[in-house]
């Protein structure tokens, strides 16, 4: 038992209920709007096949397609880190959310430096590990995000008691590289990390 | 020289030399050779040594003659004085002390002890070698535990009457075993002494029995590494629990030390501790439990309401519930008396849901309310108002959700304890009703409105009704009949009129619940369900849209549940007939196939059960085939498609598969003719000339010479059939999938139809090497697919003629024109096979993966070395091939010669599936045979990296490459970061940890693939690697 925890009872979201990729590819080929249950009835590799004729691959046409990234990639890169308290991931307990990732597109035409902003949501006004969430949130898009990403993680207003002082903590590259330098905060950082996909 | 010197001289040098020693001595005095007064005699002079090293090796002789001796060669008053003799050295002398316990070990199995005798030896141990600990070699104290265990096995009543007589035996008992380290030694402690625990009564001596066990708790022991006795620390804590489970006399004592250990901070200790409490729990009895139940409570709950660890959770709920299922065998008094804080807290954490803590509470309902009817009724009491009261005044959906899941909680326990409809559960013969009963129809109706009501983007809430409804419908005897059909109602309106949302997690609820239901009540689903599908699916769908798929699907699936299959197949067959008949589009009648194949699939195996009586051949197989083989109004347009006839002849092959010979032979006449009245002499594969319409109807036959026993007669001459076969598939003019067909039909007829006794005059003939079709200066593609179909056939039956076969086949890798060819066709050999298997029956050889692999891959890694720069690749296209459908375990032996190749396979262009399978390998070699790789690590690194970019490579190593710049397809991308992020976890950290700058540093570039599946593939390699340099702390 951890009784001092800063909330040891938060909300917990149901998956279900979490945003996340629809299957777009697939929902969007079957416009039958069947689920595809009957496709696998004869195997892909069945006899009708030609083996022996070179196959025109498919994936170079599926490679012209771009997929950009997107906000709800961003979600998907968070919402499972863990909360430094409880097993549960941010997505779950709300922490993070889809509405409140934001990606800035460049400036200016001569710059390809885009933005990314979070803004998370602690579970109580007071919670004292709002500047650790925040500092996992920066490290796992700094290492997930390609360079030509600013990465902006903030606390979102009105939801702590002292946002202000926590933003400026977060949004200040030296004292975020001096924090990674200490040894026990980078443990909690991994545990919380550890569960991400 | 004596027995005794001889033996005394070997002790130190050579101990099975010795003991053979012993064992001369034994057999002499077996013999009558040797006096046993004789033998004591010369012991007489080293028993009175002065080194004390000399009289316990004298001992150690005296045991080990005795224990090779057989039964009844020593009377039982010489046996009375070796012991006497024993005891009295045990008495006077410190040393030797393990080999008197032998000695005394050996005589007992040579003759029953008396109850004197047992509590002498007792009496004498401890009065001389108290405590045991003294001893300091754990070889000394092992055979006294022994010698103690065996009297406490064998001589339960005498120790038992020693202990009542003698007041202070059992603390002197007790303390003899103080200060036992080795844990070999501790398992037979642990074991002596849950004798006195569970047989005796021991009053004012359970405390100190108690901590004398306790005093282990808990168990750190880890085993070193060759610990020669193979005791783990599971072993002891076991004992250890059982020790303290053993009495409820312990309880004062071990309820309070357990909960105090709770507080620790090892988990390990934790786990511990909760297993034994539900162990004592359960052992201890109602009585007891109901005194600590509450103080229990008290402390487990903080372990399920503040989950640490799921798995010290879930211990602490079996605790919990071990006592409920204890107390609900004693008093009622005692049961409320526990279950009212239990209810009462888990009502206050309800207020608030859904939290961590109301849904902890679901939990602990649920596992409580399973124990027993008794308990799942009180708690459905205390609980269900207030759910309902909750419900009615929450303000948000989310709220509500928390409640219901709880409530359906309670629902499947009621289940467990109840039964569903169609076993019984737990009940016994006096359980109380169900008191779910009285809250059923508050139930169904706050589940329904949430269902039907509730915005359609609510999923989570509206699963949890969904879930709810399908719990109440199961639940034995509490719907009627009328109850469920509204419910069935309900879940069919989902699945066919609600519209897509999301990941359409709703509707795939209600269709899995409708077939669960179905399981329970088939009946009333036939009757309710059934309706409404057929209602929405049109006899024709020329002026209507596509809605008919998802409830086809739906529909298929409802036969699965095996009281309902003859009416799905039923209702389908109806529905195919009418739609043709009104000229419904190709597309609906595909769908309909499918349906249909859907649900026998399913059913395959009840298809098996009786194929005689199965109506399936004359209501589905003549229609069907009647169908494709006339040309008048009755032959729908869908059936000129080639994947249409693909479908039939698939169904075909489901039902007459199970069929008796007698019914196949007659189908086998019809084989090419599809009993359309004409000579099959006019068709394929005999007329090569046929009109393309008629060449299409190969497929269906392919199917149904697929199904055949081996026995079945086929319409022709066998050797006339092949070369028939051989001929027609030759025919330029063919379509690929009829093509296919045709050959295939030759794989077939190789493997199941020509007895082995022939195969090989039939083979020769047609693969000789110069008059057949392996003469090299007349290959074509044509004859490379009929070389390869009756490989096919002849590798899955495990031919000896293989061994002759590939060698040929081998050789063409390297044929100027149509090496590549022959390349890519092996390929097939191998691939697995929807018409050649063993329900089709087939012949296929367990061994013949193995057989392929021996005669193949040697060969080809020593060919590559030798072939000419520019056929190379053929090579490398083969043996992926051959590769790609070989299980790891039989890979595995060629590991080391095959690294060099999968590595030159990286390095072709345009050849992605070699590549993909090259990798798949290298995957498979890391996860089963690191060690191989670590030579190459830096080469696999490097080319993986090179593959997880789209960009063209500009490097050609060895000339391989094709002359055309292909990009690596986002498949080859994504599977070659998967690969890569195996590699720091599988390989040792020095070897990987001077890559890691490099690594990390290249996958930036992956980061920002165009492909999302790509840049997943390399978040997770990257983060992998990033870990490299902080792996080891842990």
């Amino acid at each position: 038992m951890e009784p001092d925890k800063d909330n040891a009872n938060p909300t917990i979201l149901n998956p279900s209920d979490l945003p996340s990729r629809r299957r777009e590819s697939s929902v969007k080929k079957r416009e039958d709007g069947g689920t595809g249950l009957f496709d696998d009835l004869v195997s892909s590799y069945n006899y009708l096949g030609d083996p022996f004729e070179r196959p025109v691959s498919s994936s170079d046409s599926d490679d012209d397609s771009v997929e950009d990234i997107d906000e709800q990639e961003i979600y998907d890169l968070i919402s499972s880190i863990s909360d430094p308290e409880h097993p549960l991931s941010l997505g779950s307990l709300a922490v993070v959310n889809l509405p409140d990732i934001r990606i800035l597109p460049p400036t200016s035409p001569h710059s390809s430096i885009s933005t990314v902003v979070v803004e998370i949501t602690p579970t109580i006004t007071h919670c004292s590990l709002a500047t650790v969430i925040g500092l996992g949130v920066r490290v796992r898009l700094e290492q997930a995000l390609p360079p030509r990403f600013r990465v902006d993680v903030r606390i979102k207003k009105g939801t702590h008691s002292t946002d202000e002082a926590v933003n400026k903590q977060l949004g200040d590259k030296e004292r975020v590289a001096a924090a990674l330098e200490n040894g026990t905060l980078m443990g909690v950082l991994r545990k919380m990390l550890s569960t991400c996909e | 020289m004596s027995d005794i010197q001889l033996y005394l001289l070997e002790y130190d040098r050579n101990k099975r030399e010795a003991s053979a020693i012993a064992q001369q001595s034994a057999t002499r005095l077996q013999k009558a050779e040797l006096k046993l007064l004789m033998l004591i005699e010369e012991l007489g002079e080293y028993f009175n040594s002065e080194d004390g090293a000399i009289r316990s090796k004298t001992l150690s002789y005296l045991a080990e003659v005795l224990s090779f001796i057989p039964q009844k060669v020593l009377s039982l008053q010489q046996r009375n004085l070796l012991c006497e003799f024993v005891l009295s050295r045990i008495e006077n002398d410190v040393d030797g002390l393990g080999s008197c316990a032998k000695g005394l070990l050996a005589l007992e199995e040579l003759g029953k002890w008396d109850n004197g005798r047992v509590t002498k030896i007792v009496e004498t141990l401890l009065q001389n070698t108290h405590p045991l600990r003294q001893y300091k070699l754990q070889s000394e104290r092992y055979p006294v535990l022994q010698l103690i265990d065996t009297m406490m096995a064998k001589y339960r009543d005498a120790l038992r009457t020693f202990h009542d007589i003698t007041p202070d035996f059992m603390s002197r008992f007790i303390s003899y075993f103080d200060g036992e380290k080795d844990p070999r030694n501790l398992m037979v402690v642990f074991s002596i002494l849950r004798v006195p625990m569970t047989e005796w009564s021991i009053g004012a001596d359970a405390q100190d029995l108690f901590d004398a066990v306790f005093n282990y708790f808990p168990i750190t022991f880890r085993p070193p590494p060759d610990d020669p006795y193979g005791i783990t620390a599971q072993h002891l804590k076991d004992r250890l629990r059982d020790c303290i489970a053993s009495t409820p006399d312990f309880a004062p004592y071990a309820f309070p030390a357990l909960l105090d250990k709770l507080d620790s901070t090892s988990m390990n200790t934790k786990r511990d501790v909760l297993q034994a409490i539900t162990s004592s729990v359960i052992e201890y009895g109602p009585h007891t439990v109901s005194l600590y139940s509450i103080t229990l409570w008290d402390a487990l709950k903080f372990e399920v309401l503040n989950v640490q660890e799921e798995d010290l959770a879930q211990e602490a709920l079996n605790g919990l519930a071990a006592i409920a299922k204890s107390l609900s065998q004693g008093t009622s008094g005692s049961l409320n008396a526990y279950l009212r804080p239990v209810t009462k807290e888990c009502n206050e954490h309800l207020e608030d849901a859904p939290t961590k803590q109301s849904q902890a509470s679901g939990r602990i309902l649920h596992k409580i309310a399973g124990v027993s009817a008794e308990v799942a009724n009180i708690t459905l009491a205390r609980v269900l108002p207030n759910i309902f009261l909750l419900f009615q005044t929450a303000d948000t959906i989310a709220k509500r959700r928390g409640l219901l899941e709880v409530l359906v909680q309670l629902i499947r326990a009621n289940i467990e304890v109840y039964g569903d409809w169609r076993s019984i559960g737990m009940m016994r013969e006096r359980t109380p009703p169900n008191a779910l009963a009285q809250f059923r129809d508050q139930t169904i109706e706050v589940m329904s409105n949430g269902l039907s009501t509730a915005p359609i983007k609510e999923v989570s809430f509206r699963l949890v009704c969904l879930d709810g409804l399908l719990q109440l419908s199961k639940t034995r005897q509490l719907l009627s009949d009328e109850d469920i059909e509204r419910i069935i109602q309900l879940f069919h309106a989902i699945v066919i009129n609600e519209e897509s949302y999301g990941k359409d997690e709703i509707k795939e609820a209600a269709i899995n619940g409708l077939v669960e239901i179905a399981h329970q009540k088939p009946q009333v689903v036939v009757d309710k369900a059934f309706p409404a599908f057929m209602a929405e699916l049109p006899d024709s769908d020329v002026d209507q849209p596509k809605g008919y798929v998802p409830v086809l699907e739906a529909f298929a699936k409802l036969g699965n549940e095996e009281k309902i299959f003859d009416t799905v197949i039923l209702r389908l067959k109806n529905k195919f007939s009418s739609a043709v008949k009104q000229n419904a589009s190709s597309a609906y009648i595909v769908a309909l196939l499918s349906a249909i194949l859907y649900a026998l699939n399913q059913g395959a195996n009840k298809l098996e059960q009786n194929p005689e009586s199965s109506p399936y051949y004359n209501d589905i197989v003549l229609p069907l085939l009647s169908r494709a083989s006339s040309s008048d109004a009755s032959h729908p347009k869908a059936f000129d498609d080639e994947t249409t006839l693909d479908l039939v002849g698939r169904i075909c092959n489901i039902i007459i598969r199970p069929q008796p010979l007698e019914q196949q032979n007659k189908i086998s006449a019809e084989l090419y003719t599809l009993f359309r009245g004409t000579s099959q002499t006019d068709l394929p594969p005999f007329y090569t000339i046929a009109s393309l319409e008629k060449t299409k109807n190969m497929i269906i036959s392919t199917h149904v010479l697929a199904s055949f026993r081996r026995e079945v007669v086929l319409p022709c001459d066998i050797q006339v059939l092949i070369s028939s076969l051989i001929d027609f598939s030759q025919q330029p003019f063919l379509s690929s999938p009829v093509r296919s067909a045709s050959l295939r039909q030759i794989s077939l007829i190789v493997n199941k139809f020509i007895p082995t006794s022939s195969l090989k005059s039939y083979l020769e003939s047609m693969l000789h090497v110069s008059t057949g079709l392996l003469n090299p200066e007349k290959l074509n593609p044509p004859r490379i697919r009929i070389i390869f179909a009756a490989l096919k056939g002849l590798v899955l039956r495990n031919s000896a003629l293989l061994s002759t076969i590939y060698p040929a086949l081998l050789s063409f890798l390297s044929h100027p024109i149509h090496g590549e060819t022959v390349a890519l066709g092996f390929t097939t050999l191998l691939q697995p096979d929807d018409l050649l298997m063993k329900q089709n029956h087939c012949q296929i050889s367990g061994l013949h993966k193995q057989k392929s692999f021996a005669l193949l891959v040697p060969n080809i890694t020593t060919s590559f070395r030798e072939a000419s720069v520019e056929m190379k690749p053929n090579y490398l296209i083969a043996l992926s091939g051959v590769l790609k459908w070989m299980p790891f375990e039989i890979v595995v032996e060629e590991v080391r010669q095959l690294v060099p190749l999968l590595l030159q396979s990286l390095d072709m262009k345009g050849e992605d599936l070699v590549k993909e399978a090259a990798i798949g390998t290298l995957t498979s070699i890391l996860q089963e045979r690191p060690k191989q790789i670590e030579e190459h690590a830096g080469s696999v690194i490097s080319r993986l990296l090179n593959n997880s970019t789209p960009a063209a490579q500009t490097k050609s190593v060895g000339g391989l490459g094709k002359e055309t710049m292909q990009n690596t397809p986002p498949r080859v991308r994504a599977t070659a970061l998967r690969c890569l992020t195996l590699v720091p976890e599988k390989l040792r950290q020095e070897i990987v940890l001077p890559y890691r700058r490099q690594v990390v540093k290249k996958l930036t570039a992956a980061l920002d693939d165009r492909k999302r599946e790509v840049r997943g593939a390399a978040v997770r390699c990257r983060s992998r690697w990033m870990d490299v340099d902080e792996v080891g702390d842990d």
